[in-house]
């Protein structure tokens, strides 16, 4: 749909002239999940979301549109690690901050890679990825890492290859969370073809993107998975946090089935990778 | 070939075929329960931990079973044991918490004076010269970095390298056997995959099960490289490629094969049967078997696994460690 929406932008741009400019501006979002496609059955006669997925974007750099850009180091690293472009995932930006917490969005940005040398501002400062947490929901679904979806009827368990995160999505029960946690508590229904998951009960801690995109203890997601075809998952995230936003907003992406042969989730404990990051102060020198 | 041989034929096939019936329940295949798709159903949450140790005790040499009343006996003293550890480390100090932080339920005994089966004597076989060697040198350099006596030790940390693994959060040693805490585990299955989610260090083992080779060798992971197959209603996985510088046993792990055998032996167990495969550690291959267990009242739904963020949680033990570890090189240095 999308798609063919910027097609047509794109002609009546180009029959109108000088209106091109109005496709920088279109975002190259998912396509609406097509109700004509039916998904292959589990064995309970659900959709199957079986499988190893990844997302093909730049939503981890900036979930908003964002030009390329250096690496936080290019005197070390030249063009490596510099920040692709990226066309963006939310429907309708810019996202609906309220002022202060567009202020501290900004904050976040410029003090991205402060190295975590007290316990406060390891709490309150620098990007969690930096430090190998968890990534929380939504962001473990677009990190640049596959992730494996094992569902049965009553769960589905998450293993996403980054930080050997895991979470459970419970169907069909609503246990109740014990306590917030990184990857939070996540109650799923099927709807049709799409299996919809409330997420709730996130610690303020985790991030959406590099970019210092944040939320609070008030987070509420519902994302959406449906299939739209054998190798592609339509997502879909609604985020809801008072606290930050003045209104929900949504972000859609196609997820991709890694169809290599043998294609499995390896090793990404990338804790030993953080610490002289976080820990290099207080070591003998 | 005449009537008498085809009738004595059909007699042996008809005596064959009763004697398969009979034995069929005995082996347990008509029992057992089935996926959807046909494979044993091994699910459920389960813990692993249990009391009873890995080699015999030299007190219980050449006892392979406990008595009713042994065990009751050894359970009596684990109860006293739980109750001892809550008490002060000396007099006047407070008490402890070790038992509100072990949720008092470290496993049951299996009834086993071990949990080696193989060899016979419940016990480890001797460890390789070559092993042993290292193993006297990791001593050395944990010894080198204490400083004090017991109880009042401490350990010098020159970096986060020096912790253990599991101290630093970055993996905790498989197989996993006698853990006091976070036991919790589960198996589920889709077709072509048995997954196994282990609470502590929320680690996922997704086994394959469609006969795909191993990772190549020099891929190695902190949780092993798994490939299952169905032996009957076991599930047999092969299990290698860890990481050389995780720890087993006391030893690395850069050679290490082990083959898992899980099988149901009722509603409430599986039976979990690890041979252990080094020949650059261990003299020869050794053998344990350890009882999953679905009785665990702390662990009865899947939810009851709970997010581990160990690394999440660590900043304070990791800051304390090392900067301890810098006020004494800075204290010793004073003297």
């Amino acid at each position: 749909m999308r798609n063919r929406l910027a097609i047509v932008t794109i002609a009546l741009a180009s029959a109108v002239g000088g209106a091109v400019l109005s496709l920088s501006f279109s975002r190259a979002g998912a396509q609406a999940p097509s109700a004509a496609y039916r998904a292959p059955r589990t064995p309970d006669g659900k959709p199957n979301l079986n499988g190893i997925w990844q997302a093909l974007n730049e939503a981890n750099w900036d979930v908003e549109a964002h030009n390329a850009g250096p690496s936080p180091f290019p005197e070390l690293l030249g063009a490596l690690f510099a920040q692709p472009a990226g066309q963006g995932v939310v429907e309708g930006g810019p996202l609906p901050y309220t002022p202060e917490a567009l202020a501290k969005k900004k904050a976040n940005f410029e003090k991205r890679l402060t190295r975590p040398t007290s316990r406060e501002l390891n709490e309150t400062t620098g990007d969690p990825e930096a430090k190998c947490y968890m990534p929380g929901v939504p962001r473990a679904t677009y990190m640049p890492f596959p992730f494996q979806i094992v569902q049965t009827p009553q769960q589905l368990l998450i293993a996403y290859e980054f930080a050997n995160a895991t979470r459970q999505i419970h169907i069909g029960r609503k246990p109740e969370a014990p306590a917030p946690s990184w990857m939070g508590w996540s109650i799923g229904r099927w709807e049709g073809d799409t299996l919809v998951v409330d997420v709730t009960d996130q610690v303020e801690q985790t991030w959406f993107d590099r970019a210092g995109n944040f939320h609070s203890d008030a987070l509420h997601v519902v994302e959406r998975y449906t299939p739209s075809s054998p190798d592609h998952l339509i997502y879909e995230a609604t985020i809801e946090d008072p606290k930050v936003f003045t209104r929900p907003w949504k972000m859609s992406m196609p997820l991709y089935r890694r169809v290599e042969r043998n294609a499995q989730v390896i090793d990404f404990k990338c804790v030993e990778f953080a610490q002289d990051f976080m820990y290099g102060h207080l070591l003998d020198k | 070939m005449n009537r008498r041989l085809i009738a004595s034929a059909g007699a042996v096939a008809v005596v064959i075929a009763l004697i398969v019936l009979a034995a069929a329940p005995l082996v347990g295949q008509s029992a057992v329960k089935k996926t959807p798709w046909g494979d044993p159903d091994l699910q459920g949450v389960y813990t692993f931990s249990t009391l009873t140790p890995l080699q015999r005790p030299d007190a219980l040499a050449g006892k392979v079973a406990l008595t009713e009343a042994e065990l009751a006996e050894q359970e009596d003293q684990d109860a006293a044991n739980r109750v001892a550890e809550d008490r002060p480390l000396q007099a006047g100090n407070p008490g402890t918490y070790n038992n509100f932080w072990t949720s008092n339920e470290k496993g049951r005994r299996t009834g086993r004076s071990s949990l080696i089966t193989d060899p016979a004597d419940g016990r480890r076989p001797p460890m390789t010269a070559a092993a042993t060697k290292v193993r006297e040198q990791l001593a050395a350099e944990a010894a080198a970095r204490r400083v004090g006596t017991p109880p009042f030790e401490h350990v010098i940390y020159k970096s986060w390298k020096d912790l253990p693994t599991y101290t630093q959060c970055v993996a905790r040693p498989m197989p996993r056997q006698n853990q006091a805490y976070n036991h919790g585990v589960q198996i589920l299955q889709v077709p072509g995959y048995v997954v196994i989610h282990y609470e502590s260090m929320h680690d996922v083992r997704i086994i394959p099960l469609d006969g795909r080779p191993h990772l190549p060798s020099h891929i190695r992971l902190w949780n092993g490289d798994s490939r299952g197959r169905w032996e009957g209603n076991t599930l047999v996985v092969d299990w290698t490629n860890f990481d050389p510088r995780q720890e087993y046993e006391g030893a690395h792990q850069t050679n290490m094969h082990f083959v898992e055998r899980f099988t149901r032996v009722d509603a409430n167990t599986i039976d979990y049967e690890v041979t252990v495969d080094d020949p650059t550690t261990w003299t020869r291959s050794w053998k344990f078997v350890l009882p999953w267990r679905a009785d665990d009242p702390n662990y009865q739904k899947p939810e009851h696994l709970y997010e581990y963020a160990c690394h999440e949680g660590n900043y304070r033990q990791m800051e304390d460690a090392l900067s301890g570890a810098r006020a004494l090189e800075k204290a010793t240095k004073a003297n």
